[in-house]
C-alpha cells in the first residue's frame, strides 16, 4: 500500500463522501488513486476558493445534524494552495470544521524553489487549527485520523496536512500497522474540556436568579453544539429574553416572543439597547468580537456576564466575565434547563421596557418594506429578503454573502428551520455565497437553498456557475443588483459626505452569463413582480438565477459605526440623495 | 513596566517555535527574550519567556494563546518572589585585566580569553539585573561585542 491509498482509505473511513478541489501536478498522484477507488464524488471547482467554501458549506450545514460530514478539499502546491488561503482563514475566524489536502513538491527538492512550491505549511499555520506535513508513508494514515479529531472537538477549525508527493506515491513500511479502531490521539496537550465544573455553574445560577434585568446572547457555539432547541427550553424555563450574534441566528425561531434578533453593528434598537440596560448576560458559544461589543469601554457597563465557552482564551479576551463556565455549551445547558434552583420571574418591567425598544424604528421599516422602492425608484433589498421569508415560511436554508444583502437577510428573514443561516462572519470574505451554497446543498439535498448575493460578491467567485452547470446544483441564486458595493457605500453616506470612492461598478449582462452556463435565469426590477419571480424559482427543478435590479441608496439601519458605543447607535436615514431623483442609474439591459 | 517570564512546555515538533513567535508578532507581545531548551523529558521542549507587561488581563491572554497551541502541554506565568531567573553573557570588552580584578568576588565572571593588550572577553551569569549592573560599572561604552543568551527560570 502507497501514502495515497493509505490517505484515501483514511479519509474514507471517517465519513468523508465529497472532495472539493483541483488537480494540479503535486497532487496528481492522489486523484488518480481517487479515481480508481470510486469511494469519493470529486466536485471540482473552477478556483481553489469556491472549494474551500463548498468545504465550509458541507460541514457548516451538516456537522451539527445526524449525518455529520467533514468538508475536506483538494489542491496542489503552490498557486493552488495559496488559492485557498482566503476560505481557509475565513474558516478560522469563523470556527469551521474543514480537512484541507494539498500536494507538495517532492521531499528531494524542498526549499529549493521547486517549481509550484510555496511554504504553505508556513503560510497556513497563522489561519489553521493546526497544520502536518507527513514526511513518509507510514505517518499519513494517523496523520489523517489525528487531524480529523482536531478539526471537529471543542472549538472547530481548518486543519491541513501537505503531502509531498513522493510521500503520496511512497509504500508504506513492511513493518507498518495501524489499529483504525483502535485509535486515539496523544495530544498531552490538546485542551478540550467539554463538561462544565459545578462551582461556576452554582455561581451562575445564583446570579441568574438575583438578575433583575437579565439578557441570553446565542452565538454560533449554540448551533455547533446543536444546542438550540436547549437554549430555548432554558430561556422559557427562566423568562430570558434572547439577542443573537450573526452566526447564533437560526439556533431557534426567530420570532419567538423572548427572540430580540440579532445584536450589535447592525442590530436590532431591541437587542442593542437590551445589552446597554440588562444587569446580566448570559453568553452562549461566542467571543465577544467588535462587530458585536462595539467601543469596549462603554459595553455593557452595568452587566456582570456569564460566559459559556468551549474555546477557554476567548474567555476574558474582549469582556471580562464574572462567571466563567469552560465547557461546552449543550452539555452546560443540559444541566441548567434540569437544574431546580432555576427558576421562572415574570420580569415584567424588564420586559416592558424592552417593548418600548421594540418600537423604535418598526414603524419606518414596515413602511419601507411594503413601499419596495427606494429613493432611486428601483427595488429595496429588505422587500426581496421579506417576500422571501413569507412565502418559504422561513423555513429555507439561506446562504447570504458579505454586504448590505447579508445584513439585510439577517434581519428581515425569519428563521424557523435550526441551523440554517450560513454565511462568513468573522473574515466577512465577499464571493463565499455561490460556493457555500453548493456545499450546503449537497449537505442537505432535501432542503432548498438560496444564496443571496450583491453585485461584488457574485462577481468574486462567479466562475463557480461552472460547478452549479456542472452538477446541476439546484441552488436558487439571488442576485442584488445595485451596481454599487453596496455597504461600503453606506458607509461613504454616513461617515464620507457621499463620495463614493471605488465603490460604482459596471455590470455584466447577467442574463448572458447566465444563458452561457445553461442556467434559467430571471430580471426583477418591479415590486409586483418579486414574489412571481420567487414562486417560479421554488417549483423551478435544478438552479435559477434572479438578478433584482436594487437601489443604491438604501442604507441598513440601525447601525452602531465603526469603534462607536451603542449609545452612537444611528435609527434616521440619512436625507435623501440629490442623485437620487435626477437621473435613475443604468443598469445592464438583457 | 513589570517583567514577567512566563514558562511552558511543549511537544519538541517542527513548527512549535515558529508557532510562539508568530503569536508574539501577532499579538504584538512585547517581548524581551525567549529560550527553548529540552526539558528533563525526551521529546518535551522547555521554554522561557520574558516580557514587559502591567496588565495581568493581558499575560493570562498570552498564557491561554500558549494553550491554545496543540502542542503546549503547559503554561503559566512565574511568580518574581518564588523562581530563579539567571542568564549568562560573553562580552568582548576593551580594558585591560586590572580593570577587572575590581570586581572580583562581586560578579560570577570568568576571563575566557585574553584577546591583544587591552582586548578580555569575559563570561558572566547571574539574574538580568546583575549582568546589567556589571556592565555599567565595567563600562558599556567599553564593550565591542555582547552575545546574552536570553532568560532561563525556575520556580524554587
Amino acid at each position: 500500500m502507497t501514502g495515497k491509498e493509505k490517505l484515501l482509505a483514511a479519509l474514507k473511513e471517517k465519513g468523508i463522501k465529497y472532495i472539493f478541489g483541483y488537480t494540479g501536478g503535486t497532487i496528481m498522484p492522489v486523484f488518480d488513486e481517487m479515481d480508481k477507488t470510486k469511494d469519493f464524488q470529486f466536485i471540482m471547482s473552477r478556483h481553489e476558493q469556491g472549494a474551500t467554501f463548498m468545504a465550509q458549506g458541507l460541514s457548516r450545514a451538516s456537522l451539527s445534524t445526524d449525518n455529520p460530514q467533514l468538508g475536506a478539499c483538494m489542491a496542489t502546491s503552490g498557486p493552488g494552495a495559496m488559492n485557498l488561503t482566503t476560505g481557509v482563514a475565513d474558516a478560522h475566524m469563523d470556527s469551521v470544521p474543514m480537512l484541507i489536502v494539498t500536494g507538495q513538491v517532492a521531499t528531494g527538492v524542498i526549499a529549493t524553489d521547486a517549481f509550484q512550491e510555496s511554504d504553505v505549511v508556513g503560510v497556513m499555520m497563522p489561519i489553521c487549527k493546526q497544520t502536518y506535513m507527513p514526511l513518509h508513508a507510514d505517518e499519513i494514515e494517523s496523520t489523517i485520523h489525528e487531524a480529523h479529531y482536531v478539526a471537529t472537538t471543542g472549538r472547530g477549525g481548518p486543519v491541513l496536512v501537505d503531502i509531498p508527493k513522493d510521500v503520496q506515491n511512497e509504500s508504506v513500511s513492511p513493518q507498518y500497522r495501524f489499529d483504525v479502531k483502535g485509535y486515539r490521539p496523544v495530544l498531552p496537550g490538546y485542551l478540550y474540556h467539554p463538561t462544565p465544573d459545578r462551582e461556576p455553574l452554582d455561581r451562575a445560577i445564583k446570579m441568574i436568579n438575583k438578575s433583575v434585568r437579565p439578557l441570553i446572547f446565542c452565538g454560533h457555539g449554540v448551533i455547533n453544539s446543536n444546542a438550540g432547541k436547549l437554549l430555548q427550553q432554558f430561556a422559557e424555563k427562566v423568562n430570558i429574553p434572547i439577542a443573537f450574534t450573526m452566526h447564533g441566528l437560526s439556533a431557534l425561531p426567530s420570532d419567538h416572543p423572548l427572540s430580540l434578533g440579532m445584536m450589535g453593528m447592525h442590530g436590532t434598537v431591541e437587542a442593542n439597547k437590551a445589552v446597554m440596560e440588562a444587569d446580566l448576560l448570559i453568553a452562549f458559544g461566542m467571543r465577544f468580537d467588535d462587530r458585536v461589543t462595539g467601543k469596549l469601554n462603554e459595553y455593557a457597563a452595568n452587566a456582570d456576564v456569564i460566559h459559556v465557552e468551549i474555546d477557554p482564551s476567548e474567555i476574558d479576551k474582549n469582556v471580562a466575565t464574572s462567571v466563567a463556565i469552560n465547557a461546552d455549551v449543550l452539555r452546560t445547558l443540559r444541566v441548567l434547563v434540569d437544574d431546580p434552583l432555576l427558576t421562572y420571574k415574570p420580569r415584567r418591567r424588564w420586559f416592558k421596557q424592552i417593548d418600548e425598544h421594540r418600537k423604535v424604528m418598526k414603524k419606518e421599516l414596515q413602511a419601507e418594506i411594503d413601499t419596495g422602492v427606494g429613493d432611486t425608484g428601483t427595488l429595496l433589498m429588505k422587500t426581496i429578503v421579506d417576500r422571501l421569508s413569507k412565502l418559504t415560511k422561513g423555513k429555507d436554508l439561506i446562504v447570504p454573502d458579505v454586504g448590505q444583502h447579508q445584513m439585510m437577510a439577517a434581519r428581515f428573514y425569519s428563521y424557523q428551520t435550526e441551523n440554517s443561516w450560513f454565511s462568513s462572519g468573522g473574515a466577512g470574505t465577499m464571493g463565499c455565497s455561490l460556493p457555500m451554497a453548493i456545499g450546503v446543498k449537497l449537505a442537505r439535498p432535501q432542503e432548498r437553498v438560496w444564496s443571496i448575493s450583491g453585485d461584488g460578491g457574485f462577481q468574486m467567485n462567479i466562475q463557480e456557475l461552472g460547478t452549479v452547470m456542472e452538477h446541476n446544483i439546484d441552488i436558487k441564486m439571488l442576485l442584488f443588483n445595485n451596481g454599487y458595493l453596496g455597504m461600503v457605500r453606506q458607509w461613504q453616506t454616513l461617515f464620507f459626505d457621499g463620495r463614493y470612492s471605488g465603490t460604482p461598478m459596471q455590470n455584466p449582462d447577467y442574463g448572458f452569463i447566465a444563458q452561457a452556463y445553461k442556467i434559467p435565469y430571471l430580471k426583477v426590477e418591479e415590486v409586483k413582480d418579486i414574489a412571481p419571480a420567487l414562486k417560479k424559482a421554488i417549483k423551478q427543478k435544478g438552479p435559477i438565477l434572479i438578478e433584482f435590479v436594487c437601489d443604491p441608496t438604501e442604507v441598513i439601519l440601525p447601525m452602531i459605526p465603526s469603534g462607536g458605543g451603542f449609545n452612537d447607535m444611528i435609527v434616521t436615514r440619512p436625507p435623501k440623495e440629490k442623485s437620487a431623483s435626477k437621473k435613475k442609474r443604468k443598469v445592464s439591459k438583457s | 513596566m513589570k517583567r514577567r517570564a512566563i514558562l511552558a512546555f511543549m511537544l519538541d515538533r517542527p513548527g512549535v517555535l515558529n508557532k510562539v513567535s508568530m503569536l508574539i508578532r501577532k499579538k504584538m507581545y512585547n517581548v524581551d527574550t525567549l529560550t527553548v531548551c529540552s526539558s528533563r523529558v525526551p521529546g518535551i521542549s522547555r521554554m522561557t519567556i520574558t516580557l514587559q507587561e502591567d496588565d495581568i488581563a493581558k499575560v493570562t491572554q498570552v498564557i491561554k494563546q500558549l494553550e491554545k497551541f496543540t502542542e503546549v502541554i503547559s503554561a503559566k506565568e512565574l511568580d518574581t518572589q518564588k523562581s530563579y531567573w539567571r542568564e549568562a553573557a560573553i562580552v568582548k570588552l576593551e580594558v585591560d585585566r586590572e580593570h577587572l580584578t575590581a570586581f572580583n568576588g562581586r560578579y560570577n565572571f570568568e576571563i575566557l580569553e585574553k584577546k591583544g593588550k587591552d582586548v578580555q572577553i569575559v563570561q558572566i551569569a547571574g539574574s538580568t539585573v546583575q549582568i546589567d549592573t556589571f556592565l555599567d560599572e565595567v563600562g558599556r561604552e567599553n564593550i565591542i561585542e555582547i552575545a546574552r543568551t536570553g532568560v532561563a527560570a525556575m520556580e524554587k
